[in-house]
């Protein structure tokens, strides 16, 4: 950090650390070298497991191939992050020799224009940008995909694609979304803002947040390689015994999720410790923005479940390679075994996903209606609620599986518990909104549309949450359309809702606003009415993950449909606004909202190190308001 | 809900209330609140009856009646918090510059303790009503169970077969008499299915080397589909197959038909 508190001074030459292999290397140097040493792993592994009669005859058994690609994967993976300098750092301290002053200047990029978004940069701003662009693009991939599938169930018996890409095409647009929006709201706002809005002047470990988008961002092509694998079969939930009778395209799922798990672990280290290490003088727990609070909890939330998606991932690798049998119940494995570890992440990770959308809502409102936050400690007791119960309601996804049927009553309550802690962040939302004006800003805009898909994805999940009506609703299209209520018209509105509200403080520019007005009620109509089409076939008792379907579900098939074409055309237009903004927006003030809170102290562009001296904090900033 | 009385002058909880009930914005939320109360039960209320395939069963009658009433009970929780966004969005302020400041409200103890309160007593009437309708379930179940007859399902990519070990059959049509209570034996020969007899409204995942257990009573004559609820490969979509509930005799000549002897 001292070297970074000197820096701080305006008009100062680019440091040039000479002779410095640091200044070589960027994204380039890193495709090259990850996929020379992808290759030379694949050749190698390929060679030593190739028998003399396999040389002779046939190409590798599949579990031999699949020990070769996931090598290669991997191989690719790390290939990058030496290829990128990541382990520079490491190395030069393991002999003794950390960077050197000018070398970490270097790192943190200043003065190096557009250039640094393409290095292993240590600004928690360039790291929030790159996150930014990254979800942008994961969101484009997994929308396009989610096209795909609505155009082939526009009408029964629609082969506008076969089975097998239809099934890939279900599970790609599942996990790219997953992780996509873990992401959304961490990655881009959670990295650029959430430090300034602490006071501080990084992050906790400049370097590790480097790593952790670089990682993620390995994990992109490997996850595009499913698509030229074959594609997977399972759907995002991958599954056992499927998954281990699936082909190579399987392989770059499981890789997929061990390095992102790896790049969340590190992202979520480095978070927490930020917040916890790292807020300025004054910030006592009480005066943090209720952002940072839930970035924190979602992120700490991550934490542990992460590790068990991963553990579950090597195992299934395991299963294809090496024929363990974990899951295998032929071989005394056991299927409901993965699902639990599965599942053991995957509750805790759609909060993980919520959480933060919710939290930058809350920072929203107060700032538009001009009133103080209504009731922090609900917020803070919400937030933790739901965070706490969450890690105790895995297996109500699993009710009808046969597995363990007496336990189906306790995950019912548990699971049911959980609308107390939801219902304070609605409490939060309304109260603060009481009496208000809101400004109808973009951002305002966003904590309406959340309010109204929060609630019918909250009253849907209380049907599922009940064991004898899930009994009929499981496994329907009924559930497909219940969690994208929550994930997508919650969880994605909160964080356009976050993007609309820090655009200004992140690009310099203001987002178009009339773009911004026709995108927000094409997708928020259009999303309306394809999900109100998919509880309809749910309810008439339409398997979700088909390709095809009965004459039956004809009408209420034609409605998703049409909606999800509404909701392409807003995205795209969003899109638009977002990249046109970028270089030809109007030019925001330092302020545009009057906001109380640091980021919109600073100015744009935002100094190296956020703040020429660190300010102190005297109270919340939430105080709005006539009267107090 | 708020704070509304701080210019006031020590006024009486009655004068209170009367006046907090003449505000407008009040008034705005009460008419909102009817109205959104009002529309989620009429869609609950409307649109799943109409949605849901025929009832043929106490299970899949309870699932139908699960949806409808919760529906209906939260209807007054959703109304009210639709009705206060709604307010806001009628009030709203327009223009390129903030609006004033409003008033300083912090928090107001009573309203969230009263909120807390309906959210747990409405997550109590769920949890209750759930664990009646499971226990009533598994009850009728187990006094069912010597009168009923077990079908054998297996599930294996991409087809259902049913054996009927008592009738000596094995279809891949699933035929049941009415007013006999029926067990279901669910097994996989290869990945994970999931049985989904759908007019019954009962399902459970078929896995391979373990045996899942399901029972339902039809009790209405007339065509059932088979669908399989869990992703299992390519052609998951087409795993599905038809079957009837039938009068006794009918069942029985069925059987016959099929080459079986009366149980
Ligand atoms: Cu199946």
């Amino acid at each position: 950090m001292s070297t970074l508190d000197k820096a701080h001074t305006s008009s100062r030459p680019v440091p040039n650390p000479k002779r410095s292999l640091i200044t070589r290397l960027h994204m380039g140097t890193g495709v090259v070298v990850g996929i020379i040493f992808a290759a030379l792993v694949y050749w190698a592994l390929k060679n030593s497991l190739l028998t003399y009669t396999d040389k002779v005859a046939d190409p590798l058994s599949p579990h031999d191939n699949n020990i070769v690609l996931l090598g290669a994967m991997f191989a690719w993976s790390i290939g990058f992050m030496a290829g990128i300098g990541a382990f520079i750092g490491p190395w030069r301290w393991l002999i003794g020799k950390d960077l050197t002053d000018e070398e970490i200047l270097y790192l943190a990029g200043d003065g190096q224009g557009t250039k640094r978004y393409f290095k292993y940069c240590t600004d928690h701003k360039v790291v929030g940008i790159q996150y930014l662009v990254g979800v942008m693009t994961l969101l484009g991939v997994g929308g396009t995909m989610a096209m795909m599938i609505r155009t082939n169930l526009a009408r029964p018996g629609g082969h506008f694609i076969t089975a097998t890409v239809y099934n890939s095409l279900v599970g790609l647009h599942g996990i790219t979304m997953i992780i996509a929006m873990i992401i959304v709201a961490t990655g881009p706002f959670g990295n650029y803002v959430m430090p300034i809005m602490i006071g501080a002047y990084d992050m906790a470990f400049p370097r590790l947040n480097a790593l952790s988008w670089w990682v993620l961002f390995t994990a992109i092509p490997v996850l595009c390689s499913a698509w030229f694998l074959g594609g997977i079969p399972t759907g995002w939930t991958a599954y056992a015994p499927l998954s281990i009778q699936a082909g190579p395209g399987m392989n770059a799922f499981i890789a997929t999720i061990i390095i992102f798990a790896v790049s969340t672990a590190v992202a979520g280290a480095n978070i927490t410790t930020t917040v916890i290490a790292m807020r300025t003088k004054g910030m006592k727990w009480n005066r943090v923005p209720i952002f940072v609070i839930g970035s924190t909890i979602s992120v700490a939330l991550a934490i542990p479940a992460f590790p068990t998606f991963m553990v579950s991932m090597i195992m299934t690798a395991l299963d294809r390679t090496y024929n363990t049998g974990f899951f295998d119940a032929n071989m005394g494995g056991s299927g409901w075994l993965y699902s639990n570890l599965f599942w053991i992440m995957g509750h805790p990770e759609v909060y993980v996903i919520l959480i933060p959308g919710v939290a930058a809502l809350m920072e929203i409102v107060p700032v538009f209606v001009r009133k103080p936050l209504f009731s922090y400690n609900a917020a803070i007791m919400g937030f933790a609620g739901i965070a706490g119960l969450s890690i105790l309601v895995w297996a109500h996804h699993m009710y009808m599986a046969g597995w363990a049927p007496s336990l189906n009553g306790p995950f019912m309550v548990t699971t049911e518990m959980i609308s107390i802690p939801t219902g304070l962040l609605f409490l939060v939302l309304i109260g603060t909104m009481w009496r208000g004006k809101p400004w109808m800003k973009l951002p305002m805009l966003s904590v309406f549309a959340f309010i109204w898909d929060f609630m019918i994805g909250g009253i849907t999940g209380i049907y599922l949450s009940d064991v004898p009506a899930d009994s009929y609703l499981h496994g329907s299209m009924f559930v497909t359309a219940h969690f994208h209520f929550t994930l997508m018209g919650a969880a994605l509105t909160g964080a356009i809702g976050g993007l609309a509200y820090w655009y200004p403080k992140m690009t310099g520019r203001m987002l178009h606003e009339r773009a911004g007005y026709i995108s927000f009620w094409m997708v928020q109509i259009g999303f309306n009415v394809l999900f109100f089409g998919m509880f309809m076939a749910g309810a008439e008792g339409q398997p979700r993950r088909v390709v095809d379907y009965a004459a039956l579900f004809r009408n209420s098939n034609l409605i998703s449909t049409i909606g999800a074409y509404s909701v392409g055309t807003g995205m795209i237009i969003l899109l638009w606004a977002v990249i046109h903004s970028w270089t030809k927006g109007k030019i925001a003030p330092m302020n545009p909202w009057g906001a109380k809170t640091l980021e919109w102290t600073v100015p744009y562009p935002v100094p190296l190190t956020n703040f020429d001296e660190l300010p102190v904090i005297t109270s919340d900033p939430y105080g709005y308001g006539k009267g107090k | 809900m708020a704070d509304h009385s701080v210019e006031e002058l020590a006024p009486t909880p009655g004068d209170r209330a009367t006046r907090f009930l003449k505000r407008a914005d009040v008034k705005q939320t009460t008419l909102f609140f009817i109205f959104w109360t009002a529309l989620f039960v009429v869609l609950g209320i409307y649109f799943y009856p109409k949605w849901m395939p025929t009832i043929m069963s106490v299970e899949m009658k309870s699932a139908e009646k699960i949806m409808i009433w919760f529906t209906v009970i939260s209807a007054p929780i959703a109304g009210f918090v639709l009705a206060v966004a709604t307010t806001a969005f009628m009030n709203r302020h327009r223009g390129d510059t903030p609006p004033p400041d409003g008033p300083a409200i912090r928090t107001n103890g009573p309203v969230v303790a009263v909120w807390t309160v309906t959210s747990l007593v409405f997550a109590l009437v769920a949890i209750i009503w759930g664990l009646t309708e499971m226990n009533g379930q598994a009850v009728a179940a187990a006094k069912d169970a010597k009168s009923a007859i077990t079908i054998e399902v297996r599930g294996s990519q991409w087809v259902w077969t049913f054996n009927y070990p008592a009738q000596g059959i094995e279809t891949h049509e699933l035929n049941l008499p009415i007013g006999v209570p029926v067990i279901f034996d669910v097994k996989s020969a290869d990945v994970n299915h999931s049985f989904w007899p759908v007019q019954l409204g009962v399902k459970v995942d078929a896995n391979a080397q373990v045996t899942t257990v399901i029972h339902t009573t039809p009790d209405k004559l007339g065509p059932i589909d088979v669908k399989c609820a869990e992703l299992c490969g390519l052609y998951h979509a087409y795993m599905e197959t038809t079957g009837e509930i039938q009068s006794a005799s009918d069942f029985d000549a069925w059987v016959t038909a099929q080459g079986g002897h009366k149980a």
